[in-house]
Formats: C-alpha cells, structure tokens, sequence
C-alpha cells in the first residue's frame, strides 16, 4: 500500500532520516515511537511530499507519491496550519472543495462531539481545540492511509479519549493508520504494529501481539529497552 | 484550479477591501467638492483617487508575492501543497490571479476616472462645454486609432508580457530561496536580492536579441523573447517546487 524504500533526508549537516525502509499495509494501525528530532515527523512529511527526500523515495500502490496519491492520504500535521482569516466553516468548506473524500455530515458529526462551532475562528482557538479540529477534518475523509502526527499532543485526557474514539472509528479492511506519539501507554491500546525510530533510524518494527507472546512485553516495555538503554532491537 | 484561483483572490481580498473603503472615501470627498463648488475637497478627492489606482495597482502585484513568499515559507504552505493539485497548478493559479486582479483594478479605475470626469464637467464646466470636450476627445482619439491601433496594440502586448516576467521573476526568485534557505527568517530579503539579479540577467539577456526591423516587428519579437522567458522560469520554478522544494 504505501512502501518507504531506503529513503534519506538531510537538512544540512544534519540527517533527519538515514536509509529508512518500511512496508505500511492495509487493514492495521501502526504507532509511529520515538524521542524528538528522531525523524518521525520528517518521515511523514515525505510520505505525503511535504518534504523532498535526498535518496529514496515514499511509494503509494507502486508510484512515488505526489498529486495523485493526496487523494487518498490523509495527514494531520502536529503544527496549526489554517490559513489566519478563516473560521471553522472555511475550513471544512476548503477541505470540502479539494477533497473528493471529504464527508460535509462526518464533520459536523465530529464537531458536536468534539464541542467546537463553526464561527469560531482558527487563530483564536486554544491548543486544545485547534488539536481537536485537525482531528476532525482529517478522519472526515474516507482516506485508505491517515497519517496523525502527535495527535495527542497539549490535550488534556476527556479530548484524548475523542481522538482514540475518532482513530478507532476509521478502522477498516482497507485502510491503514498511522500514529505518531510520545503517549506510548495510551496508543497501545489501538495498535497493531509499533515502528520505533532512534537518532533518524528505524531500530525496530514490531508487531504488537506478537511481542507480547514472543518477547512477553508491552509496547511500553520494548519503549523503555530501546531508548532507555540505547540499544538497538530487532523484531 | 479554478478552486485555486478562488482561494487566491480569498487570500487577498483584505487588502482589495481596505483599497475600496479609501477609493469610497477619495470619491465622496470628490463628489463633495464638485456638488458644493468646495475646492480643497475636490483636491484631496482627486489626490486620494490617484493615489488609490497608482498605489493600489503596485501593491496587488507586489502583495501577490507576499502572499507567495508567506505560503511557502510557513505552515499555511500545507493548505496548498497537502491538497491533490500540481505545483504548475499551484503557481498557475497564482499568476492567473494576479493578472485577473490587476485587470479589473484597472478597469475599475478607468472607469470610475472617466464617469468622474463627466460629472466633473457636467457640474463645474456646463453641458456645452463638456460635449465640445467630448467632441474633441471623440475626434483625438478617431485619429489616433487610424494611425497608432496596431503599435498600441503590440505595445499592450509588451505590457502584458512585461508583467508577466515580474511576477514569474518574483515568483522564481521566491522558489529558489525558499529551496535553499527553507523557513529562514533571511529568506526573504534573499528572495528580493536574487529578483534584483534575475531581472538584471533577462535584461542582459533581452538587451542581446538582435531585434531588428520597424518599430511594429520589433515591439511583437520583444514581446515574444520574454514570453520565453517567462515560459522558462515558470517550467524551472514549477519544476523546483514539484521535485525539490521542502516546505
């Protein structure tokens, strides 16, 4: 579905991403874990050719990704990107107007739950709620990969709970999800797979039932191995 | 791209607005001076009037590279690059609007000159003498349309395709900065040194075409040489954006 082939980035001197390779299939969540300036964000951004790989590359079904594949990816940055003058309504009438996917009444549907009304405007929304808008018009398309950079990021634990629930929602055979997070106990929960990033590396990917029998840990525990004692694991 | 388009002139309408509100002034201290015979406010209505189509005609153009250098330089670049539309597309939709909006400024300022004009006359000068300045302008421009109509229009020609380099020039330049120094705070002082030195290579470049023959041939071979330029930079710039710009 969506393959990273030996992909590199560097900015600089300094390597975001070194030589990362990966297979994202459908049908599985899978967390994205690891410190800052690990490279997961950089990662994400090329999935979606935000950011420009010096080597490598990000392959949507076979092809590099680019316009065509926008139409089925969604990303929800950990950054506000709203343009300053628009109002919830202009960004759910934006969204509306360049994605084909993009569900008007799955919106609003999130919206009531999520406590937020279409005249307030962007630039006056709290963290909190800004984090809950991305979310909402994100999950709104009926995408086959969603690509969730630090969702849970400057939330407190009731908006956390609606974002697990949006991202457990859009679970289906033929979609993919990707969660990045230093939250690692909370996205355990909804899991599959468990990509663990390390100083622009991928030390380690691992199937979340499968560590449990195989190894007898958690997520968590297999966090804490890797980047509390610096090594290097395989699964 | 029309969406494109639409968010474009969104993007800049503020600024359109803010434009109107002082035309809408300039006109009601205007149309004070000529119905109340008031001198002063009949100069300040004049002044703010041409003011207002100079000034405002300048900053469309100049904000239209603002707007291009806020996009790719902050997050609101994922508004453009995250949707399923082509970097061509992308700075089409800029250029296109751009254009559009310079057009109808224009217009609109002609227009509004020549309807104040009118009532200029009507009320300061009288009926008779405005239709003998009719007349004699009727009668100026006959002749100069028999005589000059092809040279005015390659000189329009020119114009447009003048235009066109200093936006695509301004564009170029942003892209190529935005490339290498993505997101610096001294990017955009870099963009205006690097539009300083492109504009000067397409002059250099333009001012080296053996363009021979009559003033008419060499008005359209002009106009054609930038059109060249201004097709190879947007293919360079679209190109950069597509396979190499970070945002």
């Amino acid at each position: 579905m969506l393959e990273c082939r030996d992909i590199t980035k560097t900015y600089g001197r300094k390597t975001a991403v070194d030589h990362v390779s990966f297979k994202i299939e459908p049908g599985k969540v899978y967390a994205m874990l690891g410190p800052n300036g690990s490279g997961k964000t950089t990662l994400m951004k090329m999935a979606v050719g935000l950011v420009k790989p010096n080597a490598g590359g990000f392959f949507y079904n076979g092809n590099p990704v680019g316009k065509e594949s926008r139409r089925e990816i969604a990303y929800m940055s950990t950054e506000p990107y709203f343009y300053n003058w628009m109002t919830i309504k202009d960004v759910e009438k934006y969204y509306a107007d360049f994605f084909e996917d993009f569900s008007t009444e799955e919106f609003e549907r999130l919206m009531r739950r999520m406590e937020l009304t279409s005249d307030m405007k962007t630039k006056a929304l709290s963290s909190g709620m800004m984090a809950k808008l991305k979310i909402a018009v994100t999950m709104a398309r009926d995408a086959k990969v969603y690509l969730l950079d630090e969702p849970l990021n400057g939330i407190d634990l009731l908006a956390r709970d609606e974002i697990i629930t949006s991202i457990v929602e859009a679970i289906r055979p033929d979609v993919a999800l990707v969660v990045s997070s230093h939250l690692v106990d909370e996205l355990e929960r909804v899991v599959d797979t468990a990509i663990f990033m390390k100083e622009s590396h991928l030390v380690a990917m691992c199937g979340v039932e499968e560590l449990r029998i195989t190894e007898g840990k958690s997520v968590v525990d297999k966090y804490r191995e890797i980047y509390g004692h610096g090594g290097e694991e395989t699964c | 791209m029309l969406k494109l388009i639409k968010y474009e002139f969104r993007k800049t309408m503020f600024s359109k607005l803010v434009l109107l509100f002082i035309t809408v002034l300039s006109e009601i201290a205007y149309l004070i001076g000529v119905f109340f015979k008031i001198d002063r406010m009949l100069q300040v209505g004049i002044f703010g009037l041409c003011m207002c189509a100079m000034v405002g005609i300048f900053y469309i153009g100049i904000e239209s590279l603002l707007v291009f250098h806020r996009d790719l330089n902050t997050k609101q670049s994922y508004m453009l690059f995250l949707t399923p539309q082509s970097s061509y597309q992308i700075l089409g939709a800029k250029v296109i609007e751009n254009g559009v909006s310079i057009f109808l400024t224009g217009i609109f300022y002609l227009v509004l000159a020549a309807a104040d004009f009118s009532i200029g006359v009507l009320y300061i000068g009288g009926v008779k003498e405005f239709l003998d300045l009719a007349d004699r302008i009727l009668s100026s421009i006959n002749i100069n349309i028999n005589i000059h109509i092809p040279e005015l229009f390659a000189g329009l020609c020119v114009t447009l395709a003048a235009w066109l380099l200093m936006v695509v020039t301004g564009y170029f330049a942003i892209v190529l900065s935005a490339t290498v120094f993505a997101g610096k705070k001294y990017s955009g002082f870099v963009s205006f040194i690097l539009y300083l030195v492109i504009n000067w290579i397409c002059g250099m470049v333009l001012d080296r075409l053996p363009l021979r023959g009559d003033t008419l041939t060499s008005l359209y071979l002009t106009t054609c040489s930038v059109l060249v330029l201004v097709a190879l930079m947007y293919a360079v710039s679209g190109w950069i954006m597509e396979k190499k710009l970070s945002v």
